[in-house]
């Protein structure tokens, strides 16, 4: 079955691709340079490298303001880097209201738990943002989910794995705010009329029906037509 | 992208009632530092004991490198580190080796056996009211909400869970609370939990001493896993509150031992 895309429609699904695309290609430039780096240095880097690297790398998007990335970072493969088994450099932007009390955000490190032996401290291999892209190979969108870890807030998180020497080194990727990408993507939608847009798990991301709250799981339903939004895995349901 | 500023309370915008009574306004004008702050790295500090994050014996940063980290002012980590040491999660030790420690689970204990006497029936219920309001809301969205893939992390969450060990059983109880919340999708749901795990879980949780216990609440689990596999969201709400009304029973069972040995000694 073939459906005639109405321009609402493909306006919104331009949309929703080059808001994702624009971030996954920023991360792409990052695993790049971190590529480069691990080449640079025949394979072995120490944390300070990469710390270094990677600030420098993310530093520009987290202080622009109308960048919608909130955090961005590299986390290292468990026994890559010489000098410590777990490494996370992650970055968190102006917009990032994590752990600042009143104050007025400013671009800062996130401080990880990367004692392996401390009783709580947590296997990041296991969650979703490490384990799908490093199954795949190809970049990934988590959530939208509660990041009760990071930002404590409802968020997106956009990884994709970075590779030297055919293993994988680590997982670059940004954070996204979830009402971020909603006042972003709405005005798109509602252009539509009653349309959806979901993830790969059919997850609700934004909906412009009331009964779709964001990241309830939408069944599918008999006549709907799902539209896939470029590569980025996100699709739109009109139904 | 900037973020709205998400209160801004303009006087000409207050409505008449509390314009009208000055001593209303004084409060909601109260300064935000000092206390406020103060009260936000107790919390957060604590969070982390209770948790685990932060473990017996561990030392502390001093005040000074507390303040820095935290971006406080340095009397503010000394306001927090004193709140530490009232609720019994931690000792300052003067001298060359001193600091401030995480107190052992054994001493924070017996911690919790003065504050278990020392509330009443009433606030004892009252909390698990509280708590049920908000752990079984979760539990009934997480079921409407979960997808196959964050059933499997739930039942992972379980089984990494050694019963045998009260540690252990205890932290999972947390763990498995909060994955519970972040299904529901819902950000304050989710810091609500957090709040309250902070503030009640080792007394609410205290029947996880017995062995027997921790069998029951893994069970508890299981069947709360279940019905959100089975997208039940009314089951898993009732289980939910079941579990913690259990929990409260067993509670005021305890406490009513512990003032039958105080009257006789």
């Amino acid at each position: 079955m073939t459906t005639t895309l109405t321009p609402a429609v493909s306006e919104c699904i331009d949309a929703v691709t080059s808001t994702f695309s624009s971030v996954f290609g920023q991360i792409d430039v990052w695993r790049g340079s971190i590529h480069d780096l691990a080449d640079s240095e025949h394979g072995i880097l120490s944390v300070d490298a990469v710390d270094e690297l990677v600030e420098h790398l993310v530093l520009a998007d987290l202080s622009t303001p109308s960048s919608l990335v909130i955090g961005a970072g590299f986390v290292a493969t468990p026994g890559y880097l010489r000098d410590s088994h777990w490494h996370l450099a992650w970055w968190l932007g102006k917009a990032n209201t994590f752990g600042v009390g009143s104050d007025t955000p400013s671009v800062r490190r996130l401080e990880a738990e990367e004692d392996g032996d401390s009783e709580n401290f947590r296997d990041y291999t296991a969650l979703e943002w490490w384990r799908v892209p490093a199954v795949s190979g190809v970049p990934h969108i988590t959530g939208p989910y509660v990041d009760y870890l990071c930002t404590d807030e409802y968020t997106l998180t956009l990884t994709a794995p970075v590779e030297h020497d055919g293993s994988m080194i680590g997982v670059v990727g940004a954070d996204l705010y979830v009402d971020d990408i909603e006042r972003t993507l709405l005005p798109r939608v509602r252009a539509i009329g009653r349309a959806t847009i979901l993830n790969a798990s059919r997850r609700v991301v934004v909906s412009t029906d009331p009964h779709r709250p964001t990241g309830s799981i939408m069944r599918p339903t008999e006549g709907e037509t799902v539209l896939p939004c470029g590569d980025t895995s996100l699709v739109l349901v009109l139904d | 992208m900037l973020r709205l500023c998400h209160v801004s309370l303009r006087q000409d915008e207050m409505p008449q009632s509390i314009r009208s009574t000055s001593a209303a306004r004084a409060a909601v004008f109260a300064p935000l530092a000092g206390g406020g702050r103060a009260e936000l790295v107790t919390q957060r500090l604590t969070d982390a004991i209770e948790l685990g994050l932060l473990t017996h014996g561990e030392k502390l940063p001093s005040e000074a490198e507390m303040a820095r980290q935290f971006g406080v002012a340095t009397v503010t980590a000394r306001e927090a580190l004193e709140a530490l040491r009232e609720k019994g999660l931690v000792e300052t030790k003067r001298g060359r080796d001193g600091g401030s420690f995480v107190l052992s689970e054994g001493a924070r204990a017996a911690g919790i056996t003065r504050r278990v006497t020392r509330l009443s029936r009433v606030e004892l219920r009252d909390m698990g009211v509280y708590y049920s309001a908000i752990a079984a809301m979760a539990a009934e969205l997480a079921a409407d909400r979960a997808t196959p893939d964050d059933v499997s992390h739930l039942h992972a969450t379980i089984d990494a869970v050694d019963v045998s060990v009260e540690t252990s059983a205890r932290r999972g109880e947390g763990t498995f609370r909060l994955e519970v919340a972040a299904l529901s999708q819902s950000a304050r749901l989710v810091r609500e939990e957090l709040r309250l795990q902070s503030e009640f879980a080792p007394m609410l949780w205290l029947c996880l001493r017995e062995p027997e216990q921790r069998e029951r609440s893994r069970q508890a689990h299981r069947d709360v896993v279940s019905a959100i596999e089975a997208f039940d969201g009314d089951l898993a709400r009732r289980l939910t509150t079941a579990h913690i009304a259990s929990a409260i029973e067993w509670l005021l069972d305890a406490k009513a031992e512990l003032e039958n040995r105080g009257d006789t000694a």
